[in-house]
């Protein structure tokens, strides 16, 4: 059976003005009862197309005005609300100066209406590998704060996805906020989309690379990996053989070639082959390693 | 200018060749221009269609009970609703039904329609319908589909050949043996999307007045015929009026839809009016669109360049019904004659059925193809043969007056004019010293490409006009011409308003409504100016002659003598005797007899005799002539290209509204960007894989290049004020361009639409890697 | 499903309306209000046709329900003249020939509304990426840039 639908299927509509009551609707159990949302650009285009299930009502978070913020100290880092936009992100300053990947990586996420709705957030929940967000939160080592009636947790980022839309959240838990490390000495980060039309295409390869630099030595490196993998990923063989290894063209070539090695991208997409992918996460990374070593 | 009617004044023409508004802006920017889907009326009920989940399948039961049950829904069609009333190209091929019957033989093809009293009951009914189908096996390449033991889409002809289109003049084995290099190369084009941007919606009524639907059409008329036929009703009640059109560029806005088909029926059998707008993802994954073709191309090639022969054979992917394919093969064909001088050309075309959607009309229809083709490969060939790709073009470039070897004549040519516009810019000159080290590099490539316009190929070929004076000295244009978006309803009223001697506000223009405006064919093929043009220019002539006869009347003259411009009327030669047109036009009302003033006008360009089955004789009115320059970027390690610049000389003829000619020529070459880098439809078994906008990737604001545009003025003899087509010239001139640039960055030919990013750096990688081989062995 | 009701101001006039929660806020501007200006192309957030501007920011009506939208200002293409008078982008693409099908141009005039609040006197590329959300197979886009680029002048020169 093929239907086009154009209109949404029927559910009720929440809206929630404290975190507490959204936990305690949630710790219901029930099978498609509630389904949170934040900006609802992914949800609502899914649930028009029925890709999804639907459910009985649908959670606008946006009653929790006190998830939305962005909190930086040089001390203890970054923290972004889950309720903050695409455009906070983008815009920040803090975030532009000191984690200059995530902030690129918002920028690259879709068009300007996409961003003055969707959350960074909800950008990792829906969980697909191509997401902007995801490269640059993993070369950050960015942490994802969860809370449920019984509870909080804190998830490392690349714990955090499962699958292929699919993350480590329970049916009765709701991220609260992302936790970013304070910057240290040396460090900078950058994020680059592989991408015919640029923006609003979904990555083809997205990387994002943190390094920290110390007398002409890579002190620490991460790299995070977009649709390069059934989930957005980390290259630890790539990261491993640049901690401590002088910066030159012959080691960022070296790390680059692993990363590729690193790379588990679908065989047969209609976006591009997996041959062309592997090689331009090595493209991708050599260019953004380049870029930090400056 | 070939129209020039007695001289009024250093300031004539008024208004023609202008750069005025268009006369829908303001609509267009308020808010108040309605489209098909803001139409409603009392009492509507919402359509939905349900659609075939396999490409290819027996339908064995449809039971739609349950979906009747459900409170709200009204009714549901099946196929046995329009007792086997069949549509398409000529008596021999009207292989599609409204409804899929028996079988369906591409994915999503549409089953059963429901209506209900709003559009999500509608949906939701969709789902109850019970449709059990014994899956059979698909076909979906063409040249699979042509061998024998090939599943069969339909049973009415042997190896899925749908169609089949052969020309043969002069003789092109002796060319080929005169040559000094022979080639032989296959391309390949892409399967494109038209990309308008508006789906197909209409609501429609029917009742005892006949059939009123409020369509989305640029051919409001094809509609108007098919409706008829399907509900056997007289032409004059059947009334389609046309809306603002967001979009056409041929095939789907072009044809009827399943969706209009079942709308009508379900208000036949509701007696309730029904709405439906598709939604896009429907649109990408059922409507109409471009073939996708081989080109086999062999040319012949002196060394000097020039071309003694030409051999194509064309295989295209006709997906699941004939449609208007048969008019693409024969444009494949038709068309290679122009632009460069050819006496010996053999063409074999075949449109092959597989489990596609259909495939039919895109803007530049068939000509893009095999132009494609023999662009390059003459580039390529001039490459192996030391000759500079603007050299090749200027030696085989036709000159007017011409006629090729299969009967068509061209009367103006602005080729060599354009080919020396772009090769004398500095973007050509310097093109070796902006190369640029890399990994990005400039990449520039030249074309020289011909349409035609004013087409006419076969059948019956209206173009007619009204234009009505009202008493005040206004005037009501009615013409059944339509404008889809690309500016035509602007340039109509310009030559009303000019014949008349009028403002563009004095006169407006009725859209479509078929139970009012005279029959027209609608657009396509560059029609609308030079047909619809003159049939506009006849009616307002046919106005002034009644209206100077009045004039003659009152002050004693031969009504020759008296003359219109800047609304007013007066006698050449005698200053003394003149009023304004507005009064003139009141005499002439009220005169005793009761006058009412009425013009009309048809069209009779390009009505001599052709040879459709030979494919000789002309296939339009005139034809234009593009030469283009494109620069692109092209990163040598991701593949990504980035187009820079278009440098596009037009001959169009003469600009009537340079701004829409302009905008046109933008527009052409904005798609024929979209189909060299980015736009096909990947396809898995019978599914439409990349079936939303992002997925399919058609240029947005960010890929478009700056433009260079430059007027070559010619006047042809057979257009409005010299004119010949503008819509389609630059998507002919536009992908050989772009891949001859990519050559230039690459040292690679492309023969394969769209020239992706992963084809690129595979390329290179393969390049590589045999030039290392070579090295090697040399060692 | 019952429905809600739910308040807006829409192009500074105050409405209720009643309408199931599942409504989109493009459906109910179209259906409820007969606002037709916000179109409706490709309702996934591709194209940019059904652009309003929702609390201050530009946004994509088919992806937001009409109840997410309550209590809050909304500005359509039909809020954008004064009167008789068009305003200055409206203005702009008209001069300039900005649109053809005319499907995408009101998506257009409020993405460059956006733009040219924000930023008065954008670069062609930054016009270029201020429109990327705003699909149009029409134009080539270059009549659209030169649109902006004549509003952003005209708006500099004082008029509003």
């Amino acid at each position: 059976m093929v239907v086009f639908y154009r209109r949404m299927p029927r559910f009720e509509y929440l809206k929630p003005q404290r975190f507490e009551d959204v936990l305690e609707l949630l710790a219901d159990g029930t099978p498609n009862r509630y389904r949170v949302f934040a900006g609802g650009t992914d949800l609502m285009d899914q649930l028009k197309q029925r890709k999804i299930d639907v459910p009985e009502t649908v959670i606008d978070l946006k009653g929790l005005a006190e998830l939305d913020f962005i909190d930086f100290d040089k001390s203890s880092g970054l923290r972004i609300g889950a309720l903050t936009t695409v455009t906070d992100v983008a815009n920040s300053p803090e975030i532009d100066q000191h984690y200059s990947a995530l902030a690129q990586g918002a920028r690259e996420i879709a068009s300007i209406q996409i961003q003055n709705r969707a959350t960074i957030t909800g950008n990792i929940c829906n969980a697909v590998s191509s997401a902007d967000s995801a490269p640059p939160l993993l070369a950050l080592g960015a942490e994802v704060v969860c809370a449920t009636g019984k509870g909080e947790r804190s998830i490392k980022i690349e714990d955090f996805f499962t699958g292929p839309g699919e993350t480590v959240l329970q049916p009765d838990e709701l991220v609260k906020e992302i936790k970013l490390p304070p910057p240290t000495k040396g460090s900078n980060s950058v994020y680059l989309k592989l991408a015919p039309r640029g923006r609003m295409d979904l990555a083809w390869i997205g990387v994002a690379v943190w390094a920290e630099i110390s007398a002409g030595k890579f002190t620490e490196v991460r790299i995070g990996l977009g649709a390069a993998a059934p989930t957005p990923i980390r290259t630890p063989k790539a990261e491993a053989a640049l901690r401590g290894a002088e910066v030159s063209q012959k080691n960022i070539e070296a790390a680059a070639a692993l990363a590729s090695g690193e790379a588990k991208p679908r065989e047969n997409s209609f976006r591009a082959g997996g041959e062309y992918r592997h090689m331009m996460v090595e493209v991708l990374v050599k260019r953004a390693l380049t870029q930090l070593a400056g | 200018m070939s129209d020039q009617p007695a001289k009024i004044g250093d300031n004539w023409p008024n208004l023609i060749g202008k750069r005025l508004p268009r006369v829908d802006a303001v609509e267009k920017v308020n808010g108040d221009a309605k489209y098909a889907g803001d139409f409603n009326m009392a009492g509507q009920l919402w359509m939905k269609i349900l659609r075939s989940p396999h490409a290819h399948a027996k339908i064995i039961s449809i039971d739609a009970s349950k979906a009747l049950d459900m409170p709200g829904v009204k009714a549901v069609v099946t196929a046995e609703d329009f007792k086997g009333w069949s549509w398409g190209w000529g008596p021999q091929t009207r292989d599609e039904t409204p409804l899929a019957e028996g079988k369906v033989r591409y994915f999503a093809e549409a089953v059963a329609a429901v209506a209900a009293e709003d559009e999500e009951t509608a949906e939701e009914a969709c789902a109850l319908i019970d449709v059990v189908y014994e899956e059979l096996p698909g076909i979906f390449d063409a040249e699979e589909a042509m061998q024998d033991g090939a599943p069969q889409v339909h049973d009415y002809v042997e190896n899925n050949q749908s169609w089949d289109f052969h020309m043969d003049y002069g003789d092109v084995e002796k060319g080929f043996a005169e040559a000094d290099l022979v080639r032989e190369d296959r391309f390949e084009t892409g399967r494109t999307l038209t990309g308008f941007l508006e789906p197909p919606a209409a609501v429609a009524q029917y009742d005892t007045a006949g059939i009123t639907i409020y369509a989305a059409k640029q051919s409001p008329y094809f509609i108007y015929r098919q409706l008829a036929s399907c509900f056997k009703l007289p032409l004059s009640k059947v009334r389609v009026i046309q809306p603002y059109v967001g979009g056409g560029f041929g095939g789907t806005k072009n044809d009827s839809t399943a969706g209009d088909f079942c709308a009508v029926m379900l208000a036949k059998k509701t007696k309730r009016p029904v709405k439906f707008v598709y939604n896009m993802e429907e649109v990408l994954t059922t409507c109409r669109r471009r073939h996708n073709m081989i080109v086999d191309c062999k040319m012949g090639m002196k060394k000097d360049g020039t071309i003694t022969a030409v051999q194509t054979k064309v295989i295209a992917d006709g997906g699941a019904y004939t449609a208007i394919g048969p008019l693409t093969m024969y444009l494949t064909g038709i068309m290679t004659t122009l632009p460069y001088k050819l006496d010996n050309y053999k063409h074999d075309a075949y449109r092959i059925f597989t489990n596609h959607p259909v495939s039919a009309a895109m803007r530049g229809h068939g000509v893009t193809h095999t132009r494609f083709a023999a662009e390059i490969q003459m580039e390529k060939m001039a490459d192996e043969l030391g000759i500079d790709p603007v050299e090749v073009r200027m030696k085989n470039a036709i000159e007017a007056p011409h006629e090729t070897i299969n009967g068509i004549t061209v009367d103006t040519c602005g080729l060599k004019e354009g080919l020396e516009i772009v090769s004398s810019s500095t973007a050509w000159k310097d093109k070796d010293k902006n190369k640029k080290d890399g990994p990005v590099v400039r990449g520039v490539g030249i074309s020289g490409t011909s349409h035609l316009g004013g087409a006419r190929q076969r059948g019956h070929q209206s173009c007619a006009a009204i234009v009505r004076l009202c008493e005040d000295g206004t005037v009501n244009y009615l013409t059944g011409a339509s404008d889809a978006g690309q500016g035509s309803d602007t340039v109509l009223v310009q030559l009303v308003a000019e014949e008349l001697g009028l403002t563009m506000e004095d006169v407006t223009i009725q859209r479509v409504d078929t139970a009012v405006t005279p029959v027209d064919n609608g657009s396509y093929g560059s029609r609308v100016t030079i047909l619809a043009g003159q049939a506009a220019q006849k009616a307002a002539q046919e106005v002034k002659r009644q209206l100077a006869e009045a004039a003659a009347k009152v002050w004693q003259v031969d009504a020759e003598k008296i003359l219109f411009n800047d609304r007013t009327v007066f006698v050449d030669g005698d200053p003394d005797k003149s009023m304004p047109f507005r009064k003139l036009t009141q005499i002439a009302c009220y005169s005793e007899s009761g006058a009412v003033i009425m013009g009309k006008g048809y069209s009779e360009y390009g009505i001599e005799k052709m040879d459709f089955e030979k494919g000789y004789g002309n296939p339009g009115v005139n034809y234009s002539f593009t030469s283009q320059l494109s620069a692109v970027d092209v990163d040598l390690e991701t593949g990504m290209v980035k187009a820079k610049d278009f440098l596009i000389a037009h001959d169009c003829g003469r600009p009537l509204h340079p701004v829409n000619v302009e905008a046109q020529t933008q527009g052409a070459a904005s798609q024929g960007l979209g189909q060299a880098l980015y736009e096909n439809f990947k396809m898995h078994e019978g599914r439409t894989m990349n079936s939303t906008m992002v997925n399919y990737m058609m240029p947005l604001s960010t890929e478009h290049p700056d433009f260079e545009l430059h007027d070559i003025i010619t006047d042809d003899p057979h257009g409005p004020f010299g004119a010949k087509e503008a819509s389609e010239g630059s998507i002919i001139s536009t992908p050989p361009s772009i891949v001859s640039a990519i050559h230039d960055a690459t040292g690679i030919w492309f023969t394969k639409l769209p020239v992706t990013p992963e084809k690129i750096v595979l390329a290179l990688k393969e390049k590589k890697e045999r030039e290392n081989a070579q090295k090697k062995e040399s060692e | 499903m019952d429905k809600i009701t739910c308040n807006f101001v829409v192009n500074g006039s105050a409405e209720e309306v009643s309408f199931p929660p599942n409504r989109t806020l493009l459906h109910m501007l179209r259906e409820d209000l007969l606002f037709h200006g916000v179109r409706e192309g490709c309702s996934h957030g591709e194209c940019g046709s059904c652009n309003v501007i929702l609390d201050g920011k530009l946004v994509n009506a088919c992806l937001i329900l009409a109840a997410e939208a309550d209590g809050l200002e909304i500005l359509t293409v039909e809020g954008m003249a004064d009167g008789e008078d068009l305003h200055p982008i409206q203005q702009a693409f008209v001069d300039e020939s900005g649109m053809q099908c005319g499907a995408c141009t009101t998506g257009m005039i409020l993405s460059t509304k956006n733009l040219l609040d924000a930023n008065p006197d954008p670069s062609r590329e930054e016009i270029k990426d201020a429109l990327a959300g705003n699909f149009c197979r029409c134009t080539g886009y270059a009549k659209i840039f030169e649109s902006v680029e004549a509003a952003a002048e005209t708006m500099k020169g004082g008029q509003q």
